[in-house]
């Protein structure tokens, strides 16, 4: 009774050619965006390194108060799975922060998407949460649950569950209200909706507060160590600090600075290929 | 469609009013390709029918605004009705109630002949914006109506595949939208209206944001695709030329707040080529439906 095939038995698609990708262009296209991205910063940075070197040289500046690039690299060198074993410690309590995180933040905010009541009773305490130094927290927490492994998971855990959860909160949230209405007409439920309307659009949101997250977990896993700990990077810090190795200190705060860069580049390159298809890219393929 | 259990609503016979379109059934086995299940098929014959429908807003401190009042409108199936308005005369309010998404205040809105069910997911819609899920390439958007009813993905695939090469986007079915241009996302956006088989459709100005090469292009092709289909189409739009080379029926709502101030039968033959606009009774038409729009009577 309409125009829709229904009694159909054949199914032909000799139409459906694929669209041209172009996928070899565009690895080269990301690559040369990213030395056009991030070679500036490079470039800077490895004139300040310079700048260091020769300063403290010229300046004939004491070796426990700032040592040369040169020697912080050597120290690097010199003993690697010294900085490795540390940093392995560090970046486990990081990783395992890191997943209680982002499975409590999906609970949380998928909790608070469906029940007003839940946000309205929850939302408030997840706001003042932030508002307490989680620094001062730091005894209590040794106290509680002694220097292992878990005080130092709970403060990453207490830097990160906040930009994850509001992010992924505020995508859900953010859906646009003409696409509600279409996916209405259709006949969706709330559940499908959910799926396959509010999940994919609040991808975005979620990569953004991933990205806070990985950030500051570093700085949470290392105040963790401050406390009370027997390995790790920010222990090392310490222990290092109090014995006026500078050289040592710098080296490793250059590991966890590099081990933060790293998994913010990771996420990067997870949202880049989850969200690949987000943005108006160019309009390759258009004829019409 | 009368074969799928999901949409009882084709070949329900309560009112007694039927009407028989066998021209339909011709079209309708030739886009098929295959053979028609059941020929002569009969339907009731008005689809919508807003009965006095009133309709306002209110927004915090702001004044009421009316956005449609006492407003009446039949489609049958297999009617193409247009509705000219300038904008804001509150024009998508009347689809929405349509559609079922909002209420009318005041007034019914019936389909197939009952007031009281529920509408929406009943009529399809398709909207200004082609509002296309750019994470979900051609195909999965086309299906998604489909999916939402539960069809098996590879029924709802195939099914949209082969409807796709009528629409002109067969070629198209693994891009995703941000690679298409503006017309060919408007396609994608009314097969995925259409592939559920509704009795009404729900055009709210599909070619707002379109150039002007690509709007006449594709009022040429929505004629192709839907004219003479088995089912009632209501079309909104600001272009009165717009609405004489697709509609049956065209009705005027003054602007805000709306009412219908004219009704015209589009009697202008069909297939309408691109140059009737310069038939005389083209150029009547158009200054009756130009005349109610700026608020003259006529007739």
């Amino acid at each position: 009774m309409s125009v829709l095939p229904q009694t159909e038995n054949h199914v032909s698609r000799e139409g459906a050619t694929v669209a041209p990708r172009r996928q070899t262009a565009s690895i080269w296209n990301r690559l040369t965006e990213y030395v056009q991205n991030w070679g500036t910063a490079f470039v800077i940075a490895l004139l300040g390194l310079v700048v260091w070197e020769l300063s403290v040289r010229l300046f004939d500046v004491q070796e426990w108060l700032l040592p040369p690039v040169s020697q912080i690299l050597s120290e690097l060198i010199a003993d690697p799975p010294l900085f490795i074993s540390n940093g392995w410690v560090t970046l486990r309590e990081i990783l395992v922060g890191f997943m209680v995180s982002t499975s409590f933040g999906f609970v949380m905010a998928t909790g608070m998407f469906w029940s007003r009541l839940l946000e309205r009773s929850v939302y408030p305490f997840l706001i003042a949460s932030q508002t307490v130094p989680v620094f001062t927290l730091a005894p209590l927490l040794v106290i509680w649950t002694g220097t292992g492994m878990t005080p130092k998971v709970v403060i990453v855990v207490l830097f990160t569950f906040f930009p994850i959860t509001i992010g992924l909160m505020t995508g859900l949230r953010s859906v646009d209200t003409d696409m509600v209405a279409m996916f209405r007409t259709l006949g969706a439920t709330k559940w499908q909706m959910f799926k396959k309307l509010h999940l994919p659009s609040a991808l975005p949101y979620l990569f953004a507060g991933l990205k806070v997250a990985a950030v500051v977990s570093v700085i949470g896993a290392v105040i963790g160590e401050w406390i009370g700990a027997s390995a790790g990077l920010g222990w090392l810090i310490k222990t290092s600090g109090s014995r006026y190795q500078t050289d040592k200190v710098f080296a490793a705060i250059f590991t966890l600075s590099v081990m933060a860069s790293m998994m913010f580049v990771f996420i990067s390159l997870a949202q880049a290929r989850m969200l690949r298809h987000y943005h108006q890219s160019d309009s390759e393929g258009a004829t019409n | 469609m009368s074969d799928t259990s999901e949409l009882p609503l084709g070949n329900r016979s309560t009112n007694g009013h039927l009407k028989s379109v066998p021209s339909l059934e011709a079209d309708s086995q030739a886009l098929r390709g295959g053979p028609s299940q059941s020929p002569g098929q009969q339907f009731p014959a008005t689809a919508v029918s807003v009965k006095n429908a009133s309709k306002s807003f209110t927004s915090g401190d702001a004044p009421t605004v009316d956005a449609m009042i006492d407003v009446s409108l039949d489609a049958d199936l297999g009617e193409f009705v247009v509705i000219v308005g300038p904008s804001g005369c509150g024009k998508s309010t009347l689809l929405n109630a349509i559609a079922g998404l909002i209420d009318p205040d005041v007034g019914t809105v019936s389909l197939d002949g009952d007031a009281s069910a529920e509408r929406i997911g009943r009529v399809a819609y398709m909207h200004q914006l082609d509002l296309l899920l750019p994470w979900r390439n051609v195909i999965s958007n086309a299906v998604l109506g489909l999916e939402i009813a539960g069809i098996p993905k590879q029924d709802a695939e195939s099914k949209a595949a082969d409807l796709a090469k009528r629409f002109g986007i067969a070629d198209f079915l693994d891009a995703y939208p941000a690679t298409l241009s503006g017309g060919m996302r408007q396609r994608v956006a009314l097969l995925r209206a259409v592939l559920p088989e509704r009795n009404v459709l729900l055009l709210d100005e599909p070619f707002k944001a379109l150039d002007a090469i690509t709007r006449a292009e594709l009022q040429r092709w929505l004629s192709d695709v839907l004219d003479r289909t088995n089912r009632a189409t209501i079309m909104v739009t600001h272009d009165v030329e717009e609405a004489l080379m697709l509609g049956d029926r065209v009705l005027v709502m003054s602007p805000r707040p709306g009412r219908i101030v004219l009704e015209l039968d589009v009697d202008l033959p069909r297939p309408r080529p691109r140059d009737v606009v310069r038939e005389s009774r083209f150029v009547e038409l158009k200054w009756q439906l130009l005349s109610a729009l700026s608020g003259e009577t006529v007739r």
